[in-house]
């Protein structure tokens, strides 16, 4: 296991009386996406949020390039170049389009940021090049919330893009997303693929998935009940049965 | 009448500052903080023993001013760094009437109930500023100053991170901000920077008392910031300038009694502070609702 770049190994937490995540194990790949799949409630976002950081796990251990990072400060599992969207995005909303991607590329919480006017330079043009990538660079000056569903989906990846990292985790990235902009995220999605990110998505459409997805880790009740190519997971009946079923209440 | 207009520009200088570095905590940290009224008066009283037993000079005593605050800051860091909102106000609320409490009771700092009198007037660099002209020139030059700085900073990196604490605390985090330190360094900045408007408090007055640096105290920057638009460079200018102006102008309004005169000014206070979160809820020199 030691090509994994990042590593879950029995990660438990329980929130009161519900076990959102229960001893699992999981590992991304370099340049391997991953898809993190299962039901509302599967606990699919408190993986992340154990994995950078947001919430201490009651057991289990985190691996970045063999590296312990359990428990590690949000902030500095950024600084380490691994970079996440939210489901609920999370944009600044008062913020222009622009200062919110460069935001992403300034990680220095102090009065400035280190390697002067040439770091800056090349930082703006990290920002172009994601406001660029996203279809974004018109709405450079409009505020976070003027943006349109759309728009804000992709100002969240932009964010991503934008700061560099190695590793991507991305919650429910393409959710509501319309067929032509769900079609121009794909294409996103395999230009960082192209470029050497290594991906973990969690993703209720099972085409984009198919599309996307090298393997799958599938999620139910906080449990992972089965890793593996695509095509084994999803043909799986009883998985799709879990997957489905709960998906329909 | 030109003695009264001096007096009333430096006054805007003043809290002109002083809202600028609230702006600071709550238009772009989003820190509501109810103590500003408290470390203003840190830093008047800290001047005030400055120039009372050491010397009256300007610069040592905005050092001063600016040093007490931002150490005693911390004790507004801490609340800001545990907890959020509501419970930070009430936090905040609770330094703010402790304070006064040490303000009136503790005579040897502060003068207790009596406040400190007879503040020599101030001397910069060796030469005296103790008319009424040149404090003003200096008071004005120091506002300027002040709002230089916050441009610049906010501008920068530093002023991108506060506001994205201040919009999605969370995701700043993820974009590797560490948010106590962050939290932290707001906070003495604005103490900081009130502390120093506190300093010229002093020397202006040249009589420092509890009395002023009460809740109200408080409440009137933050109405100041809110009034103008917080997290703008203009706002907190604009509004010091509408709040300390519009009594000025209600004393020379001939039909209103003189005794009434308070009475109006709350009313009037009141009804435009509504009015205007009502249809311009970003302030005077906010930016508009947007097109959502
Ligand atoms: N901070 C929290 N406090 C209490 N319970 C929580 C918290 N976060 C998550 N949970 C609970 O943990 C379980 C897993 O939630 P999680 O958000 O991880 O699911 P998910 O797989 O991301 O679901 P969805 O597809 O709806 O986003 C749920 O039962 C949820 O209610
Ligand atoms: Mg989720």
């Amino acid at each position: 296991m030691s090509e994994a770049l990042l590593s879950v190994r029995g990660l438990s937490k329980s929130f009161g009386g519900v076990a959102a995540v229960q001893n699992v194990d999981m590992d991304l790949i370099g340049g391997v996406v991953t898809a993190l799949v299962g039901p509302n409630g599967a606990g699919k976002t408190t993986l992340f949020n154990l994995v950078t950081g947001n919430i201490a796990p009651d057991t289990g251990e985190v691996h970045l390039e063999g590296r312990p990072i359990t428990s590690t400060k949000p902030h500095d599992v950024a600084r380490l170049g691994v970079a996440r969207s939210f489901q609920d995005l999370r944009l600044f909303g008062k913020m222009t389009v622009h200062e919110n991607v460069m935001v992403a590329t300034e990680p220095a919480t102090w009065l400035w940021q280190p390697g002067g006017p040439e770091a800056k330079r090349e930082r703006l043009a990290r920002v172009d090049e994601a406001l660029e990538r996203t279809g974004l660079a018109g709405l450079a000056r409009a505020r976070a919330v003027d943006l349109s569903y759309a728009e804000t989906k992709f100002l969240s990846m932009a964010r991503v893009i934008a700061t560099g990292a190695r590793i991507w985790l991305l919650d429910e990235p393409s959710s509501g997303l319309d067929p032509n902009s769900r079609k121009r995220f794909v294409r996103l999605i395999r230009d960082a693929i192209a470029a050497g990110v290594t991906i973990c998505l969690i993703e209720h459409n099972l085409d984009i998935v198919t599309e996307l997805a090298d393997r799958i880790a599938f999620l139910d009740q906080g449990k992972k009940l089965a890793e593996g190519e695509p095509q084994a997971i999803l043909r799986d009946p009883t998985l799709i049965a879990i997957y489905f079923g709960e998906r329909r209440e | 009448m030109i003695a009264y207009i001096v007096n009333l520009a430096t006054l805007v200088a003043i809290f002109g500052i002083a809202a600028a570095s609230m702006n600071l905590l709550i238009g772009y940290a989003g820190i509501f903080s109810l103590a500003h009224g408290a470390f203003f008066g840190i830093g008047a009283f800290a001047a005030a023993q400055l120039a009372l037993n050491l010397t009256p000079d300007l610069l040592l005593a905005f050092l001063a001013a600016a040093s007490l605050s931002i150490a005693l800051s911390l004790c507004l860091a801490l609340p800001a760094l545990r907890v959020r909102g509501e419970y930070f106000i009430a936090a905040s609320l609770g330094l703010q009437m402790f304070a006064v409490t040490v303000f009136h009771e503790a005579p040897s700092l502060t003068g207790g109930h009596g406040g400190l009198a007879g503040i020599p007037q101030a001397t910069l660099l060796g030469i005296e500023v103790g008319t009424p002209w040149r404090f003003l020139a200096v008071a004005a030059v120091t506002l300027v100053l002040s709002l230089l700085l916050i441009q610049i900073l906010m501008r920068g990196s530093f002023g991108r991170a506060l506001m994205a604490m201040r919009d999605a605390e969370s995701a700043a985090m993820a974009f590797g901000k560490n948010i106590p330190l962050l939290k932290t360094l707001a906070v003495a900045a604005g103490c900081g920077l009130v502390g120093i408007a506190g300093a010229l408090y002093a020397f202006h007055i040249s009589f420092v008392i509890g009395d002023s640096f009460t809740l109200e105290q408080s409440v009137l920057l933050q109405a100041m910031v809110i009034i103008g638009g917080a997290g703008t460079l203009a706002g907190p200018l604009v509004g010091t300038l509408l709040i300390l102006l519009l009594p000025a102008a209600l004393t020379f309004m001939p039909m209103i009694p003189p005794t009434e005169i308070g009475t109006v000014q709350q009313f009037l206070y009141g009804a435009a502070m509504t009015l205007l979160m009502i249809f311009r809820p970003g302030g005077i020199a906010g930016q508009s609702v947007g097109r959502r």
